[in-house]
């Protein structure tokens, strides 16, 4: 069984080395060295307008480390077909489990003290954390990254553990205690909770070994989640095959997409608004980005930055659209059907058109009463808004398509 | 008495599909399992290949139950699902080769059974094929050879015939027959209920995740003399009467 784990995993990392090649070219190099460049240089001059003891120091530094402590999954590497192949050596998977353990906890811990490295110079500054503090603070980062995953290889076993398989437990709630306790309590005090609750999970994972059955629903869909959610990712940059996504009704908007006439000029516009409408892939980029970019705004007043924002979520937004051109490419119908190909592009623009419209309204809007004494910058950013979608839309838009198109051919 | 399945709860969320289910297998017995789209019939298959957990009561093979002895349970088993699913990234050999590992095959005497069954399936010239590639009759194929590659005392085949080709099922139902005679126990589930009561010794009628009726051909006929000859008249029978007794 650790054998199968060691050729999957060899097989994973050339098809992932495959991917991030094609992630880190040199314009994605040189943008996230200027963006870590921007947020350190940020950081450090917000940093001297810290001072000691703001009230809400303890809770920007609970909620950053909980967040901290969801970086970094549990690789299982378990495939649909395992239910079925695998059914006979059950009493083995334990082990198989625990391989794929250790090797995700290597990556998970390089990121969690890289991130706590960060947070030395706030929590110095704002709650004025000693040697002892921060040591005790990162033996806690370390076990609760520790029994957060093994709380991940226990929920994919069908034993009861107290709770403390269910992942709002081990990922979210004791986190959540933990470094509470660190940030308003005593810090030893913290790290000893933790220590006490990975001994906890380290019996429970031993148990696995006498009662080996597996959840194999649990453990497929939590592997081909963390899938797709790495796919997800590289899908911004290339064109990732294994890419499948569900659907979503989403009756309210049937107002907008009934408002398509039938008529065949129209086929693809009727594709892409209904398609965009109801994947939930797409949608949920869009709104997430939305909602993050509105809130973000809404506690950014004066300066440049309520004028630059929107215009970055705005092209990151159509960005992210883009690869949905090809979505209806694998169906039939669509090749079938006597359809006018050259409308395709227009549809296209037409749908994504409006969907940045919409952002660029919502952005606005949100400056708009934010910066409310300040309409100068409300009306440099409606016209630079405007002047961004019609490049977007009309300029790069079509461009970029043809050179997907290209490069598949 | 190879299978047992007594008093099963059991279902995907909260809400039972199945209620009550009783019904054993004996050794060197193909057992069909009979029922409309929705009646439980691979939600059974499920809850015996231990993928689902029962809500309430208990599934033996042999005497032993799941809680006992995973290892001992689920090494008696070999399982044909209804919709084939093979690993993407495994060549047709590469499969063979993963069934043996897992169920911990003598090599020679793997491959040897193996060749025959590629050969009577006519995939021995796709050993380095894929088969995410393949046809849905041709993965169907793929399982079925991985399966009876196997020494399973309880063979589960869920709906087998649909995609396979006329000879394919021919061949199929002869190494269920060669392996029925050697002692294994097969559980079938399908809606072809002419090859059923060809080849079936028994039947499970589900119907609205309860056992129906079950029993021999002519014990149907006798419980239900007026529904006709054939089990499929019985079974139409039955299913407009919508499983009232």
């Amino acid at each position: 069984m650790t054998d199968l784990f060691k050729k999957r995993l060899s097989s994973h990392l050339a098809e992932m080395l495959k991917y991030l090649r094609l992630v880190f070219t040199d314009y994605f190099v040189l943008a996230i060295l200027f963006m870590i460049g921007a947020v350190g240089y940020y950081y450090s001059q917000n940093l001297n307008r810290l001072q000691m003891h703001i009230w809400w120091a303890p809770i920007v530094a609970t909620i950053y480390f909980v967040l901290v402590s969801q970086l970094g999954r549990l690789a299982t590497l378990v495939a649909d077909p395992d239910a079925v192949f695998l059914l006979p050596r059950e009493a083995e998977m334990p082990a198989y489990f625990m391989r794929g353990f250790r090797y995700s906890i290597i990556l998970a811990e390089v990121i969690q003290i890289v991130l706590w490295f960060v947070s030395i110079p706030f929590l110095q500054r704002t709650l004025g954390f000693g040697q002892i503090d921060f040591g005790a603070l990162l033996v806690a980062v370390i076990a609760t990254k520790v029994f957060w995953l093994l709380g991940d290889v226990i929920r994919k076993f069908r034993l009861s553990s107290f709770g403390f398989e269910k992942r709002v437990v081990h990922r979210f709630c004791l986190p959540l205690l933990i470094f509470a306790v660190i940030f308003w309590g005593n810090s030893v005090v913290g790290a000893a909770g933790a220590i006490f609750l990975l001994a906890i999970f380290a019996v429970l994972v031993r148990n696995i070994n006498n009662h080996p059955v597996v959840n194999w629903h649990i453990a497929i869909d939590d592997e081909n989640s963390r899938m797709h959610s790495l796919y997800t990712f590289f899908n911004l940059f290339t064109d990732v095959p294994m890419i499948q996504s569900t659907v979503k009704r989403r009756r309210y908007l049937d107002i907008i997409t009934d408002r398509i006439q039938l008529k065949s000029k129209n086929s693809f516009l009727f594709l892409y608004a209904h398609g965009l409408s109801r994947d939930t892939e797409m949608s949920g980029l869009f709104i997430r980005l939305t909602v993050l970019g509105a809130v973000v705004l809404a506690f950014i007043k004066n300066g440049w930055l309520p004028i630059v924002l929107p215009l970055v979520f705005i092209y990151l937004i159509g960005f992210q659209l883009i690869p949905f051109y090809f979505h209806f490419d694998d169906n039939a119908f669509v090749h079938i059907y006597p359809f006018d190909n050259r409308n395709q592009v227009v549809s296209f623009q037409k749908v994504i058109l409006m969907m940045l419209i919409f952002v660029a309204v919502i952005m606005a809007v949100v400056v708009t009463i934010v910066n409310f004494n300040n309409l100068a910058t409300v009306g440099i950013l409606i016209v630079l808004e405007a002047v961004e979608i019609w490049l977007f839309v009309y300029g790069y838009l079509p461009r970029r398509i043809n050179k997907s198109i290209n490069s598949r051919n | 008495m190879t299978l047992k399945v007594k008093n099963l709860v059991g279902g995907y969320s909260a809400v039972p599909v199945l209620k009550d289910v009783n019904f054993d297998i004996k050794d060197g017995e193909l057992v069909g399992l009979i029922g409309l789209n929705g009646a439980g019939k691979s939600t059974t298959i499920n809850h015996i290949i231990g993928l689902l957990q029962p809500f309430s009561g208990s599934i033996a093979i042999n005497e032993t139950t799941i809680d006992q002895d995973v290892k001992k349970y689920k090494g008696q088993i070999a399982y044909i699902p209804e919709s084939p699913i093979v690993y993407k990234e495994l060549t047709l050999k590469e499969h063979l080769e993963m069934t043996m590992l897992a169920y911990d095959l003598d090599l020679d005497k793997a491959w040897e059974r193996a060749n025959k069954l590629l050969t009577t399936f006519r995939l021995d010239n796709k050993l380095d094929w894929f088969p995410d590639n393949f046809s849905k009759g041709m993965r169907q194929k793929v399982m079925i050879v991985c399966a009876f590659l196997t020494d399973a005392k309880l063979f589960i085949i869920d709906e087998p015939f649909l995609g396979l080709d006329p000879l394919a099922v021919n061949d199929l139902l002869d190494l269920i027959t060669e392996r029925k005679k050697q002692g294994a126990s097969i559980l079938m589930s399908t809606h072809v209920l002419d090859t059923a009561q060809r080849y079936c010794d028994r039947f499970v009628l589900l119907h609205d995740g309860q056992v129906r009726t079950e029993g021999t051909l002519s014990e149907l006929k006798a419980e239900f003399p007026e529904a006709g000859d054939s089990l499929n008249d019985i079974y139409l029978s039955l299913a407009r009467q919508g499983g009232r007794k």
